[in-house]
């Protein structure tokens, strides 16, 4: 009984940390390369409904993932355009692109979506990836498909990062983008790839959100999740091992919200969710910002 | 870079600091609008009908005309507090919290303070003011003190903010006879008039008119304008030059925040008369794209007007024409994107020029 409730609140801590590390890490790719993805809350419900559409009109949710994908590329490349080739400044890019996906997602589910009937995706699981993976897929069954995805990528952006050459380049086209251009370093290159990157991770972060979690799509469904992932960042002072552990915190901080609604005592569950804004708050006043990348939201100029 | 080649690039970048800039935002806007329409066509439904619709929904009867003329004042009020600080090189994405925060403590106000109307009235307002200024002050001394990016903090207080409004509303503040979260409604005789009485226009419509012209003259015709624009634009020069940076971006900020505690207060005590879900609408968070497109205090009324006949007028469009008002934000982001891609061109055009 105890036991069976402790894994239970950790499935549900897993279930709401796993949107927010796909969008966390679509952020962290972004800044490590001089970008502040203020968008990925735009990329993330653009993602959310390209899941819900690709899953509902193929009936298979791993072409959901897959539709959720190219909507990240295609969000990506709107951004970079903006951002790195133009460059448009990146704060005020980001929060109009932001507005203008809640308005195209909303306007393209209703024409969608007639006589107000939800469109209820099949929930991606294990079973339909085909029989050839049984052996594996029978093991993993206790963990969601995006949610494994999320922690290999989260161990493999570290790794990346950290100990290996492109990952030094990447980090250095964040930290000064003129001294990596002095050194032959394509900076626009770098992170116009970060951003579709980023952008795919965005929109991956809204498939777990509607696949994994709430099968439907929703007027502005992900209600500023994109922003946490952006608190667990800062939270994590912009390493992947640390970010993983903030996101398990939020993640928590919103399971818990949801148990203390469900039980009607207690703390009001919206202090619960105030968590993420005022720990990552707490940190900048503590730590500063100092260990961000320097280059972060400045636009490169050629030449 | 020789000086007598950087001529034409320079002064094409001075022509569109002004002139062009209005431009600009015009050409974003009316493209928007195109785009807009061929979005109500695809939805299948008549253009011409949908406009009809849009223009009832915003204007036709005195309740419609005062739903759009209070979120014109919310809506400016918003953009101001984006452009005020803005100037001074303080990008306010705080808006939206401000705004909450001046509302909850307007609420406060009201409900918990023992004064005959025109008092409590005062009291609320002061308050909302204040709230939304503190509000700015925790993004504003981590800037300061330890050099925090205003953009991320403050969005973070956005969302603290929001947080904390439903955890009021659905708590302490909450009205004992709702069963969703809201404060109680404001007691008639607390509410802000209208002018002329029974007229559909509020009086916090003078307000936020007195206050966009007064940020005008404060930003274009006063030595504090010229400071904010010294800071803004080259903060070590603005130093060197002997400005008190710091003492004019803290004084820009708090008063920008300022007035998003008060559009709060004011959509509160005039128009929502209820802190409840979803009460604010994304008031704060338009500001931005209005202030960008605006450009100034005037362009700020002008564009703020044009966003709230599309937004109360969007609404009545659905219902007669099942055109979804979601379509709103559409027209809230795309001019802005528009803007900035015309505008990061022509400068870029400008560099070309230079370099040859």
């Amino acid at each position: 009984m105890e036991l069976d409730w402790w894994l239970d609140f950790l499935l549900a801590v897993l279930r709401a940390a796993t949107p927010l590390l796909f969008c966390a890490l679509g952020v962290l790719a972004c800044e490590r390369a001089g970008i502040l993805n203020i968008g990925v809350e735009g990329s993330m419900l653009a993602g959310a409904l390209a899941a819900v559409l690709g899953a509902v009109f193929t009936g298979n949710p791993w072409l959901g993932v897959a539709a959720a994908i190219l909507t990240g590329l295609l969000a990506g490349l709107v951004l970079a355009g903006m951002t790195v080739y133009l460059p448009a400044d990146q704060i005020a890019t980001g929060i109009a692109f932001n507005l203008v996906s809640i308005g195209v997602t909303s306007f393209i589910y209703r024409l969608l979506v007639e006589g107000g009937v939800r469109l209820m995706a099949p929930s991606l699981n294990w079973g339909q990836a085909g029989g050839w993976l049984e052996p594996l897929t029978a093991r993993l069954a206790i963990i969601p498909p995006l949610t494994l995805l999320a922690l290999i990528l989260v161990i493999g952006v570290q790794v990346l990062l950290f100990s290996t050459g492109p990952g030094l380049l990447w980090r250095s086209v964040g930290e000064s983008a003129r001294a990596a251009h002095a050194a032959g370093l394509s900076v626009l290159r770098v992170r116009s790839l970060a951003l579709l990157g980023g952008s795919v991770l965005g929109a991956l972060g809204g498939a777990a959100l509607t696949l994994g979690w709430v099968p439907t799509f929703v007027d502005n469904m992900t209600m500023g999740r994109g922003f946490i992932g952006l608190a667990a960042v800062y939270f994590g002072r912009w390493r992947p091992d640390l970010m993983f552990f903030a996101c398990l915190l939020f993640g928590a901080g919103e399971a818990l919200a949801f148990r203390a609604q469900a039980m009607g005592a207690g703390l009001n569950p919206y202090y619960y969710l105030m968590l993420p804004y005022v720990l990552t708050l707490a940190a900048v006043a503590i730590v500063g910002m100092a260990m961000g990348p320097r280059d972060a939201g400045k636009p490169f100029l050629r030449g | 870079m020789p000086m007598s080649l950087s001529r034409a690039g320079t002064r094409l970048r001075r022509l569109m600091k002004t002139r062009t800039s209005i431009t600009l935002a015009g050409m974003s806007l009316l493209f928007s609008l195109l785009a807009l329409w061929i979005c109500v066509y695809l939805a299948g439904a008549d253009p011409y009908e949908a406009l009809t619709a849009m223009f009832r929904g915003a204007f036709q009867g005195r309740w419609a005309l005062r739903t759009t003329l209070s979120e014109w004042v919310a809506i400016t009020l918003s953009g101001l507090a984006v452009l005020i600080p803005y100037r001074a090189g303080f990008f306010n994405v705080g808006g939206q919290g401000q705004l909450e925060m001046g509302g909850v403590a307007a609420a406060v106000v009201i409900m918990h303070l023992p004064a005959p109307p025109p008092l409590a009235l005062a009291a609320a307002l002061t308050a909302c003011v204040l709230a939304g200024a503190l509000t700015a002050g925790i993004p504003l001394l981590l800037r300061l003190s330890r050099g925090a990016s205003e953009v991320t903090t403050t969005i973070m207080m956005n969302f603290a903010a929001m947080r904390f409004m439903y955890a009021m509303i659905t708590g302490p503040l909450q009205d004992p006879g709702a069963w969703y979260g809201t404060t109680p409604i404001v007691p008639a005789g607390y509410r802000l008039p209208l002018f002329p009485p029974g007229s559909g226009i509020p009086v916090s419509l003078f307000a936020a008119v007195g206050l966009a012209l007064g940020a005008w003259w404060l930003l274009s015709r006063t030595v504090f304008g010229l400071h904010l624009r010294a800071v803004g634009g080259n903060r070590a020069a603005a130093a060197a030059a002997g400005i008190a940076v710091d003492r004019v971006l803290i004084k820009a900020v708090l008063m920008g925040a300022a007035l998003a505690g008060l559009a709060g207060g004011f959509q509160y005590l005039g128009h929502t008369l209820r802190v409840a879900e979803g009460w604010s609408k994304t008031w704060g968070l338009v500001g931005i794209p209005v202030a960008l497109l605006g450009g100034s205090p005037l362009g700020v009324l002008l564009v703020g007007f044009l966003f709230a006949v599309l937004e109360t007028g969007s609404r009545s469009m659905q219902a007669l024409t099942g055109v979804p008002a979601a379509l709103v934000f559409v027209f809230q982001g795309l001019p802005v994107l528009i803007y900035l891609a015309l505008g990061a061109g022509l400068r870029r055009m400008g560099d070309a020029v230079d370099a040859k």
